[in-house]
C-alpha cells in the first residue's frame, strides 16, 4: 500500500460555513485551515493589492484579541501561524497541538465577527505591505517576470491581469474606509470553508466549530466579478534589465485548474522541462549545448483561463529567439510521438512523491484538502489525485503537449543590458 | 470567553536504531509509522577549509555533478533511474559539512537505496558534465551579484570571519576559482573526501513492512577511507561593511558575531534570549520594527548552533530611507539594557518546547535535525536533553548569558543599498562603514 486514504467528515452549519474534518489519531498536532473565497482577482481596479493587505490585516486585533496577539498566542502554545493570499482565495492557517484547538477556533472566529483595525494598524501594514513588495519582488532580479508573463496574457481590467502583491500607488490610495466594504463583501460564513485536520475526532471537532462559529450570520452571496475581457496569446514582447542572463519565456493559456486536463498537462511539463532527464535538458542543454538551463511551470487558475510556461537560458552564442523555437521543436515531437513508457513512469513516481510529501504533515495535508475542494467542489476528491495521475496515457500526454503549440505562445524576452 | 489550553504531554524526538556497518558508515534508523515518504541524509563530515586555495567551489561541483552518470549507468541513466523510484537527490557542501539527503516513496526504497549507493561509489563525472556544472555555479553567483539580499549575507560572512579565512569567502566559489576546477580534481575529490569511514547516514520513515537488514546490506558497497578535517573558522576582528548597490530600492541588513554553542551551559538561556530578541512573530525587534513603525516586513534572528560553537545574527530588509534609523534601534536592541521580562521568557520557553512535535513531524524533519546533531558529534538525546534545560533558565538567566557572549561594539555588520545615501545617514547614527 502507497498511504492510506484520508479520513473525510464534512458539515455545512446553518449560517452557510462549510466544515470538514480529517482526522488523524497519530498526528502530533492539528491544523486549523481557512480558505476565504476571495482573491486578487475580485480586487476593483484602483485597488489591487487589497485582498492582500486586508489578509495582512486580520491579524491586527478584534473585539477579545490585541492587535498581533493571535500570531503571538498560537506561538506561545507551540503553534505555527500565517497566512496567504493567491488570485483565487485567502488562506488562513494555523497548526497547534491538540489541547490548543479550542482557543485557535475561538480566535478566528472572534476575528470573524468583530475586527477592529485603528489608523494607525492600517497605516503600518499598509507600510509593512510595501516593503514585501520590494522584498520578494522588486529588490529581486527578474523579480518582475511573473507581472510581465501575466499581463501578457490578460489585458488590463481582466481579474487575472495583476498578482495578489498589487501596486504601490493602489496600496497608497486604499483607505480605511475600504476595509469594512471588503469584509462585509467577502468575509460571510457562505464564502469561507473550514478544514480541521489533524489529532482530533470529527466528533469533538464539530461540537467546537458549532461553539465558536454557530452564532455567525448567515449573509447573501456576493456577486463576483466576471472578465469582461477575453484572454490573449500569441504575444511577444522583450524587456531589457540589470540582470546577469538572459531567459526565454513561452507560455500559454491553458484550462481552468479544475479541467480534466490538468493532471496530463502536468505530467507533460515534467517530461519536458522537470530535472535532468527531462525531454528538454537532454536535448537542448546536455546532448544540443543550445542551453543552458530549463525550466517549467503552471499558474492554475479556478475561472477563465490558467498558464503553462517553459523557461529556457541559452548557451553564449545562442539567441532566446533561435532557442525558443527549438523548444517548439522538441514540444512539437512530444505531441507527436507521446512519451516513452518510461518517460511517462518517471513523471508518475515524481509527482507520487510529491504528493505524499504534501501529505506528510498536518499545515500542508489541511491546504491539500482545501485545494481540491475549492478546485473540485468535494474534499474527498483528495483521495482520488493519485488515481486521476495514474490514470493518465500517453495519448493524453500527446493531447497535453499539443495544447503546447507555436500558433498560441506567448514569448518573452527578458534581456540583460548591453546583450 | 476564551478558552483554556490543555498542556500538552511531554514530547520526546525519537531514538534511533544505531548500526555500524562494515565498511565503516554509521546509521541511525527512525521508523516513523505513517510516514510514506522516506527520508536519507547522508552527513560528510568534510568541512570546506580544505578545498585546495584557488579551487573553492570543488565540494560543491562533485556534490552536484554525483549523479549526472555512473560508471554502471552513465550519460544521465543513473538519474532517470533514480527517477523511476520517485527519488529526488539534492544536498549542500557547506561550510562544515556535506549533506546528501534522497527522499523517495517508502515502498519504493529498496531500489532507490541501491542507486544511492552507486551514485556514492561509482560517479563516473564525464568532462561535459563537471563543465556544466561549474557554468550553473558561475550564474547563480552573478544572479547572487545582483541580489541585493544575496549580498548582504555574503558581504556578512567578509565581516564576520575575513576572506582569508574560507568561511570569508563563498561557499560555492567564485568564477575564477570555479574555472579553474578540472575533472580530475573533482575525481580525486570524490576519491578523497566520499568516504563510509566516519560518515553518518540516517534513515527515516514508516519501516514497518521494510527489510532494514537489506536495506544496509544496500549500503555496503561504498567504500572508502577516512575522510579528512580542516581547520575551524576562528574570530577576527568584525567589521563593518556598506555593499554599495545604486539601484537598490531596499537595504538589506546582516549583523552577526561568533559565541559559544551547544556545549555552553547556558546554550539554552542563550536560545531563549535570541528568539526573543529576534525569533518570534512577537519578538522584541519585529514588535517595534514591523508592527509598529512598518519598516520591514519582518524581522529575524537569534542564536545558531555551529557544529562546534555557535553564532548570533540578526537580518532584514528595510526601506532605505528608515536604514540608519532601523540599525540603531536593533543595536539599542542587543545592547539590551532593559533584561528580558519574564513574561518574554515564559513565552518563548512554551514555544521552543511546545514546538517540539511539530518541528519534528516529517520524516524529513527528523532525518534533518539527526544530521545536524550527527554533523556536530553528538547524539539524538541531544534534543531532549535541551528541551529539558529549556525549562530551567529565569529571564535574569537569559539576559545575563547574553550580556555575557554578546558585545554589541564587536559585532560584524553588513549593509546593502545605494552608498550615496546610507554612507551618511549611518555615520549619522554614529557607524563608520568600509564601502565595498
Amino acid at each position: 500500500m502507497i498511504a492510506e486514504p484520508l479520513s473525510i467528515t464534512t458539515t455545512t452549519l446553518g449560517n452557510g460555513l462549510q466544515v470538514c474534518v480529517s482526522e488523524d489519531p497519530n498526528a502530533p498536532a492539528v491544523s486549523v485551515n481557512l480558505w476565504i473565497e476571495v482573491g486578487s482577482r475580485d480586487e476593483t481596479p484602483g485597488r489591487t493589492g487589497f485582498a492582500h493587505l486586508f489578509e495582512h490585516l486580520m491579524f491586527e486585533g478584534s473585539r477579545h484579541v490585541e492587535p498581533g496577539e493571535h500570531m503571538a498566542l498560537v506561538e506561545a502554545h507551540g503553534g505555527s501561524v500565517n497566512a496567504t493570499t493567491s488570485s483565487d482565495r485567502t488562506n488562513y492557517f494555523n497548526t497547534v497541538p491538540p489541547g490548543a484547538l479550542d482557543l485557535v477556533l475561538w480566535m478566528e472566529a472572534d476575528r470573524l465577527t468583530s475586527l477592529d483595525i485603528s489608523p494607525e494598524n492600517f497605516d503600518a501594514q499598509r507600510r509593512v505591505v510595501k516593503e514585501e513588495k520590494r522584498q520578494r519582488y522588486d529588490n529581486q532580479p527578474y523579480g518582475d517576470v511573473l507581472e510581465l508573463l501575466v499581463a501578457q496574457h490578460f489585458p488590463p481590467g481582466h481579474p487575472y491581469a495583476h498578482l495578489p502583491i498589487g501596486s504601490m500607488a493602489d496600496l497608497d490610495a486604499a483607505g480605511i474606509a475600504d476595509v469594512q466594504a471588503f469584509f462585509d463583501h467577502w468575509y460571510h460564513p457562505g464564502n469561507i470553508r473550514l478544514v480541521i485536520c489533524g489529532n482530533v475526532t470529527a466528533r469533538d471537532a464539530l461540537a467546537l466549530v458549532d461553539k465558536h462559529f454557530g452564532s455567525l450570520t448567515w449573509r447573501p452571496a456576493a456577486a463576483r466579478r466576471e472578465p469582461d475581457v477575453a484572454p490573449v496569446s500569441g504575444k511577444r514582447s522583450t524587456v531589457v534589465r540589470d540582470v546577469p542572463h538572459p531567459i526565454g519565456y513561452l507560455s500559454w493559456l491553458a484550462p481552468p485548474a479544475g479541467d480534466e486536463a490538468w493532471p496530463a498537462i502536468e505530467l507533460a511539463l515534467a517530461i519536458l522541462a522537470d530535472g535532468h532527464p527531462s525531454r528538454l535538458h537532454r536535448e537542448l542543454v546536455r546532448e544540443g549545448g543550445l542551453a543552458r538551463e530549463v525550466h517549467g511551470t503552471a499558474l492554475p487558475h479556478l475561472h477563465d483561463a490558467s498558464v503553462a510556461c517553459l523557461l529556457a537560458r541559452p548557451s553564449d552564442g545562442t539567441s532566446t529567439h533561435a532557442l525558443l523555437e527549438h523548444v517548439h521543436r522538441v514540444i512539437a515531437a512530444l505531441a507527436r510521438t507521446g512519451p516513452t513508457d518510461d518517460e511517462l513512469a518517471r513523471a508518475v513516481a515524481q509527482h507520487e512523491r510529491d504528493w505524499l510529501m504534501e501529505l506528510s504533515s498536518m499545515e500542508s495535508r489541511a491546504d491539500a484538502i482545501q485545494d481540491a475542494w475549492l478546485t473540485f467542489g468535494r474534499p474527498e476528491s483528495v483521495n482520488e489525485r493519485l488515481g486521476m495521475v495514474d490514470a493518465v496515457t500517453a495519448d493524453d500526454i500527446s493531447r497535453a503537449a499539443g495544447l503546447l503549440s507555436p500558433e498560441s505562445a506567448s514569448e518573452l524576452h527578458y534581456l540583460p543590458e548591453g546583450y | 470567553m476564551r478558552p483554556d489550553v490543555i498542556p500538552a504531554s511531554d514530547w520526546h524526538f525519537p531514538r534511533p536504531e544505531i548500526r555500524h556497518l562494515g565498511n565503516g558508515l554509521e546509521v541511525w534508523i527512525f521508523d516513523l509509522p505513517r510516514q510514506y515518504v522516506a527520508a536519507i541524509d547522508l552527513v560528510l563530515p568534510t568541512p570546506l577549509s580544505v578545498e585546495p586555495r584557488g579551487l573553492e567551489g570543488l565540494a560543491t561541483v562533485a556534490l552536484g555533478a554525483i549523479d549526472e552518470g555512473t560508471r554502471e549507468n552513465p550519460g544521465g541513466r543513473i538519474t532517470e533511474l533514480l527517477e523511476l523510484q520517485g527519488a529526488a537527490l539534492q544536498g549542500a557542501a557547506g561550510h562544515s559539512w556535506t549533506r546528501l539527503s534522497l527522499d523517495a516513496p517508502v515502498h519504493r526504497l529498496p531500489s532507490a537505496l541501491g542507486l544511492f549507493a552507486e551514485v556514492l561509489s561509482t560517479p563516473d563525472y564525464a568532462s561535459d558534465d563537471i563543465e556544466r556544472h561549474i557554468e550553473w555555479q558561475v550564474a547563480a553567483f552573478e544572479t547572487r551579484l545582483a541580489s541585493p539580499s544575496a549580498m548582504g549575507r555574503q558581504a556578512l560572512r567578509i565581516a564576520l570571519f575575513g576572506e582569508h579565512q574560507r568561511e570569508g569567502r563563498p561557499a560555492a566559489g567564485t568564477p575564477e576559482t570555479l574555472q579553474a576546477i578540472t575533472p580530475t580534481q573533482v575525481k580525486a575529490w570524490h576519491a578523497r573526501y566520499y568516504s563510509p569511514t566516519g560518515a553518518t547516514m540516517v534513515l527515516a520513515g514508516d519501516l514497518g513492512s521494510i527489510d532494514v537488514d537489506l536495506l544496509c546490506g544496500r549500503m555496503e558497497r561504498w567504500r572508502g577511507a577516512a575522510a579528512g578535517h580542516g581547520p575551524e573558522a576562528a574570530a577576527h576582528l568584525p567589521r563593518h561593511l556598506l555593499v554599495d548597490m545604486p539601484t537598490a530600492v531596499q537595504a538589506s541588513v546582516n549583523l552577526a558575531a561568533l559565541t559559544p554553542g551547544r556545549e555552553d551551559p547556558d546554550w539554552a538561556a542563550l536560545k531563549l534570549g535570541g528568539h526573543a530578541m529576534a525569533g518570534a512573530f512577537a519578538s522584541r525587534l519585529n514588535l517595534e520594527l514591523r508592527e509598529r513603525l512598518g519598516y520591514t516586513y519582518g524581522i529575524s534572528g537569534g542564536f545558531a548552533a555551529r557544529p562546534r560553537g555557535g553564532q548570533f545574527g540578526l537580518a532584514g530588509s528595510f526601506g532605505v530611507d528608515v536604514t540608519a534609523d532601523a540599525l540603531r534601534r536593533v543595536l539599542d536592541a542587543v545592547w539590551l539594557a532593559d533584561g528580558f521580562t519574564e513574561a518574554e521568557i515564559e513565552d518563548v520557553r512554551r514555544y521552543l518546547i511546545g514546538i517540539g512535535p511539530l518541528a519534528n513531524e516529517t520524516a524529513g524533519d527528523v532525518a534533518r535535525q539527526a544530521c545536524t546533531l550527527a554533523a556536530a558529534g553528538l547524539g539524538s538525546g541531544f534534543v531532549n536533553e535541551h528541551m529539558a534545560a529549556l525549562r530551567r533558565p529565569a529571564a535574569d538567566d537569559a539576559t545575563a548569558a547574553f550580556h555575557r557572549v554578546v558585545d554589541p561594539s564587536q559585532l560584524g555588520i553588513a549593509v546593502t543599498g545605494p552608498a550615496d545615501v546610507l554612507e551618511s545617514a549611518l555615520r549619522e547614527i554614529g557607524l563608520e562603514f568600509e564601502v565595498i
